[in-house]
């Protein structure tokens, strides 16, 4: 782990690397987003109501759920090529695969929340 | 993209390779919990005919919820997998956040007080969740 940077930090955030580069950089916006809800469910288990109203809040489920889930569905691909290297030649089919399966379950999960927001 | 060439073994014992695989395990030991309480939930739900999602609601937020289960040991079973699940979840945050706090700091000083804060506040924060659920 290096202590210098040879890149500046916005050459960085735009780097042009296709699919496997914004899986990564989800990867980590939805972990961050994971961590922000850790937070905010140990202070709801701590009885701080403005926690938990915002955890019934429409709009921080729809971020968590659209983040985490990401985060969940993308750990998922990266922990089977990871334990099965020889799969990696297929990582490009394995996005793929995971987009399909993000969009199906974060579909199902944002319009339960928005069922339960909006009514109908 | 080429195939890892080099196996476990040969790499060696490392803090990264221990890092690299507490990661991997405690993610596929969270699938595991998640598969495990969806299908515990269900089960309890038929037996007891309670709602799933009230099930799982207790079962996060057991101070905030009346408790659906009629059975002692699946009280005690359901708050042990809980619990469980939050150390597990906090143990592998606390290495992705440094992972990503490391990855755009490049101060020592920053980072060493990173790591401190970080692991102190999982620290609290799981024995505050271990006492909450367990209590109530």
């Amino acid at each position: 782990m290096g202590l210098n940077r040879n890149i500046s930090l916005s050459a960085g955030l735009g780097y042009k690397g296709g699919s496997a580069y914004l899986t990564y950089i989800l990867h980590r916006i939805g972990g961050s987003a994971l961590f922000i809800f850790f937070t905010v469910y140990i202070l709801s288990l701590l009885g701080m109501e403005s926690m938990q109203a915002l955890m019934g809040n429409w709009i921080f489920q729809t971020v968590f759920l659209t983040f985490g889930l990401f985060h969940a569905i993308n750990g998922l691909r990266i922990t089977i090529l990871d334990l099965s290297p020889k799969l990696m030649k297929h990582y490009r089919a394995a996005i793929n695969i995971e987009w399909v399966a993000y969009i199906l379950v974060a579909g199902f999960a944002l319009l339960v929340v928005f069922r339960n927001a909006f009514g109908g | 993209m080429a195939a890892r060439t080099l196996s476990l073994k040969k790499r060696g014992f490392t803090f990264e390779v221990f890092m690299w695989a507490f990661t991997r395990f405690t993610v596929i030991a969270m699938y595991g919990l998640i598969i495990a309480g969806i299908l515990g939930a269900l089960s309890l739900s038929q037996q007891t005919g309670m709602n799933v999602g009230d099930i799982l609601y207790w079962a996060f937020f057991p101070n905030l919820a009346e408790n659906p289960l009629g059975q002692v040991w699946m009280t005690i079973l359901a708050k042990l997998m809980v619990i469980a699940f939050v150390l597990v979840a906090c143990g592998h945050g606390v290495h992705g956040v440094l992972e990503i706090w490391d990855d755009y700091v490049t101060s020592e000083s920053a980072r060493r007080w990173a790591r401190n804060i970080v692991i102190t506040y999982a620290v609290v924060a799981s024995i505050v969740a271990m006492y909450v659920i367990l209590s109530a």
